[in-house]
């Protein structure tokens, strides 16, 4: 694959769970790009690295990550691909499924569904 | 005697300089101290205490402790009696253990979150002083708020195992430390189980609260600012800055507050809390949520809890 250093430079990130595909520039995290296209195939949250929600498998493609909780990617997960979204700049085009979710309600197991 | 307000919060960060730049540039504090291990303390404008938010870099984010500030030394004592009478363990922490500030109790709340308690911090004064003041201080950056107003802690919550660690927590202020409860969300089969609390022991609508989770953790630190216009301005100055807010300006049922909620660079909710909703009274009857109307009590336009209240937090 093709690996560029250019800021503005645009890749093909695709969610294999929903088959959408978003672009995404260099120098936008990867949840970034999906939200600001109002697309929602990962779930989305602090976009800080800190909550955990948006946490996704890359299975190809080349990118950077910032710093993200390890209360929620060990360092095993980092280095295998299993990244938090919001922390993954990419390098070329990337092929992800997500592993995250907003867990339900916390209410939903009592008798009156909110 | 008793507790005054909330003094201080600490906060995990994951990247120390990314959160400088907000903390500074869009919160509008500025940075008083940098102790040995690397922690650095702010100040808003408005505040006359040394500090008011502590930043720790970790390698994962949330709440470390919560401090608040009692009136006296002498009150110590007998919240060190209390909390003990109450079963829970209370430690005495030295003056100047915490950085400037003077003798401190320290005890873990009934979901875990540690607290201290304290009379003395290094008085260092607003930005406008108190001899003929200004109404507020030219150079303010940002959101230029006030104060650190109030902290929301995400406190364990699951009516099945029969856990729930906000009803313990809301005894336990209320009992302990006199605080007193201002509003609630009910819910459950019977409408009898807190999901959450919002306590005050002044007269802001809450100088605390708490909220059901699947874990204890943090939910927001909020910061004090006067008006709607000012929480507009603080949502350009969050635009501008390309910070992830997670609800626009909205009023809040509970509390009445006008709010943002946004989050820090390492996914530590902020909320900026505008307006004093109403005047908190010790007999005042306590405001309750319906779990059929908790959309409206937290976001009361659009009437809709936005999936991340409950789920996103640190």
């Amino acid at each position: 694959m093709n690996v560029v250093r250019d800021e503005n430079q645009s890749f093909v990130v695709t969610i294999e769970d929903t088959g959408e595909s978003f672009s995404c520039q260099s120098r936008q995290h990867v949840l970034s790009a999906m939200s600001r296209m109002g697309k929602k195939g990962i779930p989305s949250g602090c976009h800080g690295g800190g909550c955990g929600v948006c946490k996704i498998q890359i299975n190809d493609g080349a990118y950077e990550t910032k710093k993200m909780s390890r209360a929620h990617i060990s360092a095993t997960e980092e280095a295998s691909g299993c990244v938090l979204a919001c922390r993954v700049f990419p390098r070329s085009d990337l092929s992800l499924c997500v592993i995250g979710k907003l867990q339900k309600n916390i209410l939903k197991k009592t008798d009156k569904p909110l | 005697m008793g507790v005054m307000r909330i003094s201080h919060i600490n906060i995990r960060v994951l990247d120390m300089e990314a959160s400088l730049k907000h903390y500074v540039n869009v919160i509008g504090m500025k940075v008083v101290h940098t102790d040995a291990a690397g922690s650095v303390y702010l100040k808003c404008w408005d505040e006359w205490d040394k500090y008011s938010v502590v930043l720790t870099e970790a390698d994962v984010a949330g709440i470390i402790n919560v401090g608040y500030k009692v009136e006296n030394n002498a009150d110590l004592d007998e919240f060190k009696q209390r909390i003990t009478d109450y079963g829970t363990a209370v430690e005495d922490i030295a003056e100047g253990a915490l950085p400037f500030v003077g003798r401190a109790l320290k005890f873990s709340i009934p979901s875990g979150h540690v607290m201290y308690l304290y009379a003395d911090k290094e008085y260092v004064g607003t930005d406008v002083g108190t001899i003929n003041p200004e109404p507020w201080p030219d150079g303010l950056v940002g959101a230029g708020v006030h104060w650190l107003d109030h902290a929301l802690l995400m406190s364990e919550f699951d009516i099945d195992k029969g856990i729930n660690r906000v009803e313990d927590n809301t005894k336990f202020m209320i009992d302990v430390l006199d605080f007193y409860l201002v509003e609630q969300i009910l819910v459950g089969p019977e409408g009898d189980q807190q999901l959450a609390t919002w306590l005050s022991v002044s007269n802001t609508p809450h100088d605390i609260a708490f909220v059901g989770g699947p874990i204890n953790g943090l939910h927001h630190l909020a910061f004090f600012m006067d008006s709607w216009d000012d929480v507009l301005k603080a949502a350009d100055v969050m635009g501008k800055n390309k910070v992830k807010i997670d609800v626009t300006p909205q009023r809040h049922g509970v509390t009445r507050g006008y709010t943002i909620y946004f989050f820090d660079p390492s996914g530590n909710r902020n909320e900026t809390f505008g307006g004093l909703g109403y005047l908190a009274q010790r007999d005042r009857p306590v405001t309750t949520w319906t779990e059929d109307q908790i959309g409206s009590g937290i976001f009361y336009h659009t009437g809709v809890l936005n999936e991340a209240f409950t789920t996103v937090y640190t």
